[in-house]
């Protein structure tokens, strides 16, 4: 075992999953002079190891222990997870998005999933600090959905031959573009580098412009004293056996060998479906799993059903410049969820950079050409084809829901199971979007037009926050509500889904987490 | 340049990745240098290669060639560290072995028995109308099997080249599959 004994007799915090919200909770806690242990289950990683290659990239994802998924609408979290230092946020787009007003009260405007217990309001300062640390660039102004906020640090990135093309579309059907707003330098900020614009970043940006946890939290974490233990998969927290409500530390294995760690304090920041296992798996026979006095564990599993739509240009759209996440974004549709046979919030994230290949790729959307067509078609796709991805919301159901299999991994710990089915509502606002994309596509020029599958993106759900302990896991700050010391950050807080990607609001949270937990210590 | 190893070596090294076994030797060496030197597949029968270079050269010409055969042969030896594409679409590493295995005798039974071209055969694939098709849908393996090509013959830098793309890489690749 690497960890030496005194550190281990004066850990204040431990915090499970060295991703988005573990980095940014153990930088700040640490910076309050606690002593602050991650443990995260994959590899160690840098800014090295990002190799400019989507086949190298895949290494950046999920590469434990395998996860059963069931039902209509897959989570994908082979795709969606990360694996090794940052976590998921390594190869995400930096897509940062300020969920909207309505999106924290569906269940009491519209009677579908849950509340949120805090509104925007709540995060609202949380939203601001974070992007002043972390950097974001956008056009405040333009984007006359978002919710009131501090303007961004950065100007938009800039708008190149794609997003130009795309935007006639948007433009001849009435319909209103902003710069997408990115966790992406457009200028140097901060002591990292301005972007490239050469549509890398699924691969992790290894200049450091887009501000994946690499380059924001993890250098404030080290230079505070945090110790990063990798390869230690966790397996469950323990309890105190003369007081169940606190939590004693976590039981893990490393290398095929089983450790505990004890701690005054635990946060579980393992992603999605990982927090929850974790708590599952933390049962025993006279007790049952932390957060989980109600049957709620797990429940509430929620994915944002996204699909791209392409077009083939006969104007040049060099689609291989710019960034992953795009270039425009439009949420006119955004707030009128309530749509009689559909239900739901959507938003159009448009002109990606895209490659030839991989599951996003022009290349492979397009089965119906192959052959001796192929090579002239992609040479063709490769100076003038154009996407957009439609990202949908979810309605939170009880029924969707990440459990514990009957399959065992190579420690003897039983594999999370998922189980998410899309409400008819859903799929409906899906097809009916992903037709109107298509209408827009047509409108902008496009002389071909096509659509990938439905997929699942982003996971969230699984151990919600709320004021009602019969309906939730945690309270609001993320306390798992029958335990003094247990804590949950992450997309799994998250009570409905809205339809923006979830790294900024899960930041703004962890955000607030690390002040609430600051404060309590004072 | 080629470099001579040991399989212990090989395997110490957490190098499953673009070591392919010719000649008794285990060599560093492309995907596409090991198809050329006549590679001796870990996972995959003879047979099974064949078969699977027949009918990705079909959906992207000139997957045989940059080597699509000891590509997914050597990544079928990584476990975990697997990179096909596969796990992407609900095949986990410990899994993928028996989804090609399965698929690719199917279709070698497919090709043997009905003599059929391999254009004919792809369609047949792709609209799961093939027989005692064993394992996954057809169509499904015909999916994945024109990613994995695509991954080969287009997700190299030199793939790039042949369609007129600026690769601009932060780091390059290692390897230049």
């Amino acid at each position: 075992m690497k960890l030496d004994t005194e550190r281990m007799h004066s850990l204040d915090t431990i915090i499970v999953g060295a991703g988005a919200a573990g980095l940014l909770l153990a930088a700040r806690l640490a910076e309050t002079g606690r002593h602050v242990t991650v443990l995260e289950a994959g590899p160690k990683r840098s800014t090295s190891d990002l190799i400019s290659s989507q086949i190298w990239a895949r290494r950046l994802k999920w590469s434990g222990p395998h996860v059963e998924e069931l039902g209509d609408h897959k989570v994908g979290h082979a795709f969606n997870a990360g694996f090794g230092t940052g976590g998921s946020a390594v190869h995400h787009y930096g897509v940062w998005l300020r969920l909207h007003r309505g999106d924290f009260s569906v269940a009491s405007d519209h009677g579908v999933g849950l509340d949120w217990p805090i509104d925007y309001d709540t995060l609202r300062a949380h939203y601001d600090s974070v992007q002043s640390e972390v950097g974001l660039s956008g056009d405040a102004e333009a984007e006359i959905w978002r919710p009131e906020g501090a303007d961004y640090p950065m100007p938009p990135l800039p708008i190149f031959a794609q997003g130009r093309v795309l935007k006639k579309g948007f433009d001849k059907t009435g319909r209103r573009t902003a710069p997408l707003p990115l966790a992406i330098n457009s200028q140097p900020y901060r002591g990292r580098a301005a972007c490239q614009y050469d549509g890398w970043c699924d691969a992790g940006c290894p200049i450091g412009a887009l501000a994946n946890p690499l380059v924001t939290w993890l250098p404030r974490a080290q230079k505070a004293g945090v110790h990063i233990e990798h390869n230690a998969f966790v397996n469950r927290v323990l309890r105190d056996p003369n007081k169940t409500s606190r939590i004693t530390g976590v039981e893990y294995f490393q290398a095929g060998e089983r450790h505990t760690l004890h701690a005054q304090q635990v946060i579980i920041a393992a992603f999605t479906v990982q927090s929850a296992r974790i708590l599952l798996s933390s049962a025993d026979s006279n007790r049952p799993a932390p957060g989980n006095q109600f049957d709620q564990l797990g429940r509430y599993l929620t994915s944002h059903p996204a699909g791209t739509v392409f077009g083939l240009f006969d104007e040049e759209t060099y689609p291989h410049q710019g960034v992953s996440g795009g270039q425009l974004i439009s949420h006119d549709d955004y707030d009128q969820k309530n749509q009689g046979a559909a239900f739901g919030s959507s938003q159009w994230l448009i002109a990606h950079a895209v490659k030839p290949h991989d599951l996003l790729g022009y290349g492979t959307g397009r089965p119906d050409i192959s052959g001796e067509k192929l090579k002239p078609w992609l040479r063709d796709a490769a100076k003038h084809v154009g996407s957009m991805t439609l990202v949908a919301e979810d309605i939170a159901k009880p029924e969707n829901r990440i459990s514990l299999s009957e399959q065992r991994d190579v420690n003897g710990i039983a594999l999370a199971r998922t189980e998410h089915n899309l409400d008819a509502r859903t799929a409906q606002l899906w097809e009916q979007r992903i037709a109107e994309g298509q209408d827009i596509m047509r409108a902008a020029g496009a002389r071909e037009v096509w659509h990938g599958p439905r997929v699942a993106m982003h996971i969230m759900g699984g151990t919600v926050m709320g004021n009602d302990e019969k309906l939730s896991v945690t309270d609001s700050y993320g306390r798992v509500h029958d335990t003094e010391n247990l804590y949950v950050s992450g997309p799994s807080l998250f009570p409905s889904s809205g339809a923006v990607n979830p790294t900024f609001t899960l930041s703004a949270i962890a955000s607030r987490q690390a002040e609430h937990l600051t404060k309590q210590a004072d | 340049m080629a470099l001579a190893t040991t399989r212990r070596r090989l395997l110490t090294g957490g190098a499953a990745l673009s070591w392919f076994l010719v000649n008794g030797s285990w060599l560093h060496i492309s995907a596409a240098q090991a198809r050329a030197a006549g590679f001796s597949p870990q996972k995959l029968t003879g047979e099974q290669c064949k078969t699977l270079e027949v009918l990705a050269d079909e959906l992207v010409p000139g997957a045989r060639a940059a080597g699509i055969a000891p590509f997914i042969d050597s990544q079928l030896t990584a476990g975990d560290a697997s990179l096909l594409i596969a796990k992407y679409l609900g095949v986990p590493p410990e899994q993928q072995l028996g989804f090609y295995q399965a698929a690719l005798d199917s279709g070698t039974r497919l090709l043997a028995t009905q003599d059929l071209s391999a254009a004919f055969a792809i369609e047949l694939i792709s609209k799961d109308e093939v027989l005692n098709w064993q394992g996954a849908p057809a169509s499904f393996f015909s999916f994945v099997l024109r990613a994995d090509a695509l991954d080969v013959v287009y997700g190299t830098e030199h793939g790039f080249e042949q369609l007129g793309i600026p690769y601009r890489a932060h780091i390059s690749p290692q390897e230049p599959w």
